[in-house]
């Protein structure tokens, strides 16, 4: 007992000691943006740091992807974790299964000056359901940043060759599977590029992206009832395999490119499109900016292939606090990450759309900033209607298993080593499984 | 531990237990640090392992008892005999292999007179780095788009994303890699033969091949058994190159077992199911280096 509580006055003293000594709170901040919205990132951060003394943001990315949603795990249950970090909102469901993140309340966000009602409502209304699933309380587990969906880049000079600019010179939507079809023949055969690049090479993402917005685009689900739902795979979802799979035996979608390559493919104005998502606008804006893009290019938002809604795959980067119970954190440094979390969401809102993200701040959203933001301005409003998120179901989601299964059974039929009906079925049995 | 014993009175006597004493510390000093880590670091984490493989234990490793569920289990699991069987046939197309490619370069490199150091840390050098700068070499060298190798035979194969040609594409970047330990090993073996002997057989008659089979490879056979042996443990173990190459695919053609048991504990936190996958294949490992082991001796005494 009484060495206990030396103990604790020693290190309460230490504690005192080391913060009058630095007088900064240091707030760890993990996030995994690598590409060109992790550029801007690092802008808010720095500009964070360079406002005010109190507190600085110690930044660290980390890998993309499950190595990140692991690394988080064992942080947790090491009870070393960083103070705040980006998440997925696909990763919440997974997350809040893992306990890995902290509830956040409403004092809480007021300390940020911000109330759940500032943010887009179908992103908080994920945000409810998955913690009513998950936890059986309607709590909030982390906060929206914005949202990121799948979108066409196009290569206009390519494209004015093949006679698919009108008048306002922009693309017009393509309307059906064989209305695409035809319209990347035609570029094939009038400028004799690859049309589409995209990545299918060790990258289960992008196929997961593009497969999974064909499938929603014909009203194919996999989330019934609260529960995993089966159905809709041999007949939607093959269909959405086999038209992806022709679009490459055609030779009308890039084979086996890896993520870099395809995006340099595209910049290098090697192929006439790029299906990606909105997170390369950076990469295009910096190009055009630097001049090293030899071409004018458009993006617009993936367009409704299937008659009737464009609905199309989009996940949202959330800001969240991990669930550290063994060391939890001090009110002082809980009011420092707030802090930052609302510099973030408010003053930096306008640097993150640059990443060609929709803020879900909804302050920034509405602004006429945004509203007049180029690229952003073409593809963003359309695209924000059109977004649907992941099942709510913690097998989905980026580091969990869907997308090892997509990688392994999808991409085999995309080159042709598995016929659409093994991929699906195979699919279908491996979901069965991680599910259990 | 020893004790001096108080009061007594043969000052010679409590010298020399105070020197033994002494002698002792010495050596438990020494002996600490590796024996703490190796306590630590390897004999600890190994039952703790054991521990877990029969619990239903997430990731944080407090899990409730669950006897012999997650080896019934993993026995009913076709996902695991695939992945064994791959493994086997990763061990088919590496052990043998790089043993005789070892053994082939070791003999060419000895009967070189000059360059021959550098010719030999020209083998070695792969072995010096580190298995990613491997893995993104050959990942480059052979893709199917920008690759080198396909570039310059006109090949449209997906190396590392075919079902037949991934495996042997691994394989062979294991052996690229790894080949210049072995062909250490062999010379080492190979300039520890007596030079007496092959006099002697020259003086015989013997030449070429008679020369090889009747004096290098008998005289040689502990190091190949010793290579062969250390072989089989390291290929056991395949994890690094298969998870930086091809993550298992495609459709779980290189899906190997430490590569199961990762994405058991780490993708879907099944900790006590992926201690299960890790305990057999450690009984695997421990049962077929033994049955290799007397097998080779039995060779060698034969």
């Amino acid at each position: 007992m009484r060495r206990s509580r030396m103990l604790a006055l020693g290190f309460s003293l230490t504690a005192i000691l080391s913060s009058a000594a630095s007088a900064q709170t240091t707030v760890v901040f993990w996030d995994f943006f690598g590409g060109g919205d992790g550029a801007r990132m690092k802008t808010i951060v720095d500009n964070f740091n360079a406002s005010q003394k109190d507190i600085v943001v110690n930044r660290t990315t980390q890998t993309w992807g499950n190595p990140f949603y692991t690394k988080v795990h064992t942080a947790v249950v090491a009870g070393q974790t960083p103070d705040i970090m980006t998440y997925h909102l696909s990763a919440v469901p997974a997350g809040l299964q893992k306990k890995d993140l902290r509830a956040l309340s409403t004092a809480d966000l007021a300390l940020a000056g911000l109330k759940i009602t500032d943010f887009q409502s179908n992103l908080v209304n994920t945000l409810t359901t998955d913690a009513k699933a998950l936890t059986g309380t309607s709590n909030i587990y982390s906060i929206p940043l914005d949202t990121h969906t799948f979108v066409v880049y196009y290569n206009k000079d390519l494209l004015k060759k093949a006679g698919l600019i009108d008048a306002s010179g922009m693309m017009s939507p393509m309307k059906s599977i064989a209305d695409m079809t035809k319209a990347l023949q035609t570029i094939k055969s009038k400028t004799g590029v690859v049309p589409i690049a995209f990545s299918s090479n060790q990258d289960s993402a992008t196929v997961w992206r593009l497969w999974y917005s064909l499938f929603l685009q014909q009203g194919g689900s996999m989330f019934k009832d609260g529960k995993l739902y089966l159905g809709d795979l041999d007949t939607k979802g093959k269909a959405a395999l086999d038209a992806i799979a022709d679009w490459t035996k055609q030779g009308l979608l890039t084979k086996n490119v890896t993520y870099p390559a395809s995006v340099a493919l595209f910049s290098a104005g090697r192929t006439a499109m790029m299906f990606n998502g909105n997170w390369e606008v950076p990469t295009m804006v910096d190009a055009k900016a630097k001049g090293t893009l030899k071409f004018d290019y458009g993006i617009m938002a993936f367009p409704a292939l299937y008659g009737g809604k464009a609905s199309t795959w989009a996940d949202s980067h959330e800001l969240a606090i991990p669930n550290n119970t063994k060391t939890p954190m001090t009110a002082d440094k809980l009011k420092a990450v707030m802090t930052f979390v609302s510099y973030v969401q408010k003053q930096g809102g306008m640097t993150w759309a640059g990443g060609g993200h929709i803020p879900s701040y909804l302050p920034t959203q509405t602004s006429a900033a945004f509203k007049a933001l180029q690229p952003n301005v073409q593809y963003s409003a359309t695209a924000a209607k059109d977004a649907t998120l992941e099942p709510n179901v913690p097998i989905f989601g980026v580091g969990g298993p869907v997308y090892d299964a997509v990688g392994n059974y999808f991409t085999p039929v995309l080159l042709g080593q598995l016929t659409s009906d093994q991929g699906i079925s195979k699919f279908k049995a491996a979901l069965t499984t991680f599910n259990k | 531990m020893l004790k001096t014993v108080p009061g007594k009175t043969d000052t010679q006597a409590v010298s020399k237990q105070v020197q033994a004493r002494q002698k002792w510390m010495t050596a438990a000093l020494m002996v600490a640090p590796f024996l703490i880590i190796y306590l630590l670091f390897l004999i600890y984490p190994t039952l703790r392992v054991i521990q877990l493989s029969f619990t239903n234990a997430d990731l944080n490793g407090s899990g409730r008892f669950t006897g012999l569920s997650n080896y019934i289990k993993l026995l009913h699991e076709p996902t695991f005999w695939n992945a064994l069987l791959n493994t086997l046939y990763f061990i088919l197309l590496t052990v043998i292999p790089n043993t005789l490619v070892g053994l082939g370069l070791a003999l060419l490199i000895l009967r070189l007179r000059r360059l021959k150091n550098f010719v030999l840390a020209a083998f070695f050098l792969p072995y010096v780095l580190p298995v990613s700068v491997v893995t993104s070499v050959w990942n480059w060298v052979l893709d199917s788009n920008f690759g080198l190798f396909n570039f310059l035979t006109g090949s449209t194969v997906t190396w590392f994303q075919d079902p037949v040609w991934a495996m042997p594409a691994v394989a062979f970047v294991t052996i690229w890699w790894t080949v210049g330990f072995n062909i250490l090993l062999f010379i080492a073996g190979l300039q520890s033969i007596s030079p007496d002997i092959y006099e002697a057989a020259a003086l015989d008659g013997a030449s070429g091949a008679r020369l090889f089979w009747s004096i290098t490879w008998p005289n040689l056979w502990p190091v190949t058994s010793l290579i062969l042996l250390l072989q089989l443990i390291a290929q056991f173990k395949i994890f690094d190159q298969i998870y930086l190459l091809t993550t298992g695919g495609p459709f779980d053609k290189t899906l190997v077992l430490l590569l199961y048991s990762y994405r058991e504990g780490f993708q879907q936190q099944h900790g006590g199911y992926a201690s299960t996958i890790g305990v057999v294949l450690m009984l695997i490992i421990l049962v077929v280096s033994a049955i290799q082991s007397k097998l080779l001796n039995r060779g060698n005494a034969a």
